[in-house]
């Protein structure tokens, strides 16, 4: 009852074509704000989401760029390392540690096959094969190695195809001793080896850390050759930051994995403009709403004033004047979520044809967004109102 | 409540009060439930200021004015206001009803601006109106009702919150004498009802109440 006569008696009608200008402004503004919060949402969860099924994304080997002036000296200097461990977005730094002796490696007769190789070894932090296999020590019987998938590819779709040899699985290569001859000062050494996994992550046959120190120090032939390639892992693989780094740096790595820097530019470009252009009208909203609260009380400054000389407490008159101004932003906030809500469930089924998933729902971030942006709109009506009212 | 006066003196007015003799300015005097006041006042000398000294609308005076034991101007504004609601009201000799609001609404406005149980309920109204003889115009915006109906809305206004002590600034001063009666009777039963005293300003003598203390300003 008493607010049907406080309606009655502060009348909101002053400048409301303002004030509807004004709450058309506030939704393009959060649409713009909450757009830019979910379009950032869903890249993340693009970037991360995918990247958790293909973790090696999140390494990458680096070298540097063979050009005609550097060949045979491309190898990365202690300082180059060091500073590439400064880096905020390298997490770790690993050096690959090429072997210094010779290697060649012949299958049995269930893969007859001779080669002269090279070994490389990386820190075991940067594999992801676990369990009891990726170990060496002089007991060990077989020097366990890890093997580029393509090499596999290579051999079961090219060279078994064309030679009409048999193709083999992951498991059968994994069960078939291969016979290691390293030329040693001293003479020739004979081991055997089991390939222990398969790598996406370096295009090099690996062996243990504790092997190829092992090795280098009682076979090599050649003296120490400092590291030419390492490997780095990172949380984000895209950031143009890195990209930009590698390229000031005469570096390059596996440009596939760094493909989503380009994207993430203009994503990243279209969240700040979006965002921007958000928050620039929110607070001109924002600025009208309270020139909208103000003009509201000065136009009724007598009522009031005779309100209050009645005994209508000044905290019974702000609770009004929340009441009248304040659920419509509320009511904005909730549509404007609903709108993306059905953008977001549209966009959803649109990249999941292109193979990308992102959630239907919108991002907890955003809800958050909005809850903010009302706390907000909730200080300055609050305050507003509340200089108004002693004013009077 | 007890309202207490100790030297006060309108700033306004000062020089002119502080030579003649007065039994509330410069003077120390004390309204609570048990008064039935009169103060007796020639035009100009203060009357509707004293009022609102009362009501705490005004406050440039020197002296001391309490509120049962706190100091009136240390008094924030959602304190006055609780005291406005349940304690003091008012009939104000400029009337101060809302105009464009029907005479139901401005009386309504008083009933139920108290965050309590509403004193009276609403058929009150009706019955005081019926008493009177205002109840035709009740559904009337207030700013079309000749001045003897707005100040018998006024009254009733006053009349329908709870209060202990109610200020009354010429309150029939637009009644002929048949229902300034009726008024006044109305006024009396409802302080009886509540225990109530109050303070009546106005020009002349008259005998509508019991008064137990006359003063003059």
């Amino acid at each position: 009852m008493l607010n049907t006569l406080l309606k009655k008696i502060i009348k909101t009608g002053a400048g409301r074509f303002r004030y509807v200008l004004a709450m058309i402004g506030l939704t393009v503004a959060l649409l713009l704000i909450l757009a830019a919060i979910q379009l950032q949402a869903n890249y993340w969860q693009l970037l991360k989401g995918n990247g958790a099924q293909d973790s090696i994304a999140n390494f990458l080997v680096i070298n540097k760029v063979v050009t005609n002036q550097n060949a045979g000296n491309t190898n990365l200097t202690d300082q180059d390392i060091e500073d590439l461990k400064k880096q905020p977005f390298i997490q770790a730094v690993g050096v690959v540690t090429p072997s210094r002796f010779k290697v060649a490696a012949s299958g049995g007769s269930a893969m007859p096959f001779y080669t002269d190789m090279f070994f490389e070894s990386v820190p075991d932090q940067f594999l992801d094969i676990t369990g009891g296999d990726w170990k060496w020590d002089d007991q060990t019987q077989f020097i366990p190695i890890v093997i580029p998938n393509q090499f596999l590819d290579m051999y079961n779709f090219g060279f078994a195809k064309s030679q009409n040899l048999p193709q083999l699985s992951h498991e059968l290569v994994k069960s078939i001793p291969i016979r290691i001859d390293i030329q040693t000062p001293t003479g020739q050494k004979s081991f055997y080896a089991k390939v222990a996994g398969f790598s996406d992550r370096i295009s090099s046959i690996l062996v243990p850390q504790a092997f190829m120190e092992w090795a280098n120090k009682n076979f090599a032939t050649e003296p120490p050759k400092g590291a030419s390639r390492v490997i780095i892992r990172t949380d984000d693989p895209s950031n143009p930051k890195l990209i930009e780094y590698l390229d000031s740096h005469h570096m390059t790595t596996d440009m596939e994995k760094t493909r989503f820097s380009k994207y993430r530019q203009i994503v990243g470009f279209v969240v700040q403009v979006s965002g921007f252009t958000g928050l620039a009208m929110f607070l001109f909203a924002l600025l009208i709403f309270s020139l909208f609260i103000e003009l509201t009380i000065a136009s009724c400054r007598e009522e009031i004033r005779l309100l209050v000389t009645l005994g209508a407490s000044p905290g019974q008159l702000r609770k009004f004047l929340m009441k009248t101004f304040y659920p419509a932003n509320i009511v904005i906030a909730i549509i404007v979520l609903v709108i993306l809500s059905i953008l977001q469930w549209l966009l959803s089924g649109l990249l999941a044809h292109e193979s990308m998933t992102i959630s239907p729902v919108i991002s907890l971030y955003t809800v958050a967004g909005a809850v903010i942006v009302l706390l907000i709109l909730w200080w300055v009506h609050v305050r507003t109102i509340k200089r108004q009212i002693a004013g009077t | 409540m007890e309202i207490t006066l100790e030297n006060i003196i309108p700033i306004p007015l000062k020089e002119n009060l502080e030579k003649r003799p007065s039994q509330v300015w410069h003077n120390k005097v004390h309204f609570g439930p048990a008064a039935k006041v009169k103060i007796k006042a020639p035009s100009g000398t203060g009357k509707t200021t004293l009022v609102h000294f009362l009501y705490g609308l005004r406050a440039d005076y020197t002296g001391t004015l309490n509120w049962d034991t706190k100091a009136l101007n240390r008094l924030d504004a959602d304190q006055i206001a609780h005291y406005r609601q349940s304690e003091i009201s008012v009939i104000f000799q400029d009337l101060r009803l809302f105009a464009h609001l029907t005479a139901r609404e401005n009386i309504e406005l008083n009933r139920v601006l108290q965050p309590k149980e509403p004193y009276y309920p609403d058929t009150v109204i009706q019955e005081m109106a019926t008493t009177l003889q205002v109840d035709h115009v009740l559904d009337q915006a207030c700013g079309i009702c000749s001045y003897g109906e707005q100040q018998r809305i006024a009254i009733i206004r006053a009349l329908v919150q709870p209060f202990s002590l109610l200020i009354m600034d010429e309150p029939f001063s637009h009644l002929d004498q048949n229902n300034a009666q009726k008024a006044a009777a109305l006024i009396d039963s409802e302080c009886d009802k509540r225990g109530a005293g109050f303070v009546l300003t106005d020009l002349d003598e008259d005998s509508f109440f019991n008064y137990n203390t006359y003063l003059s300003l």
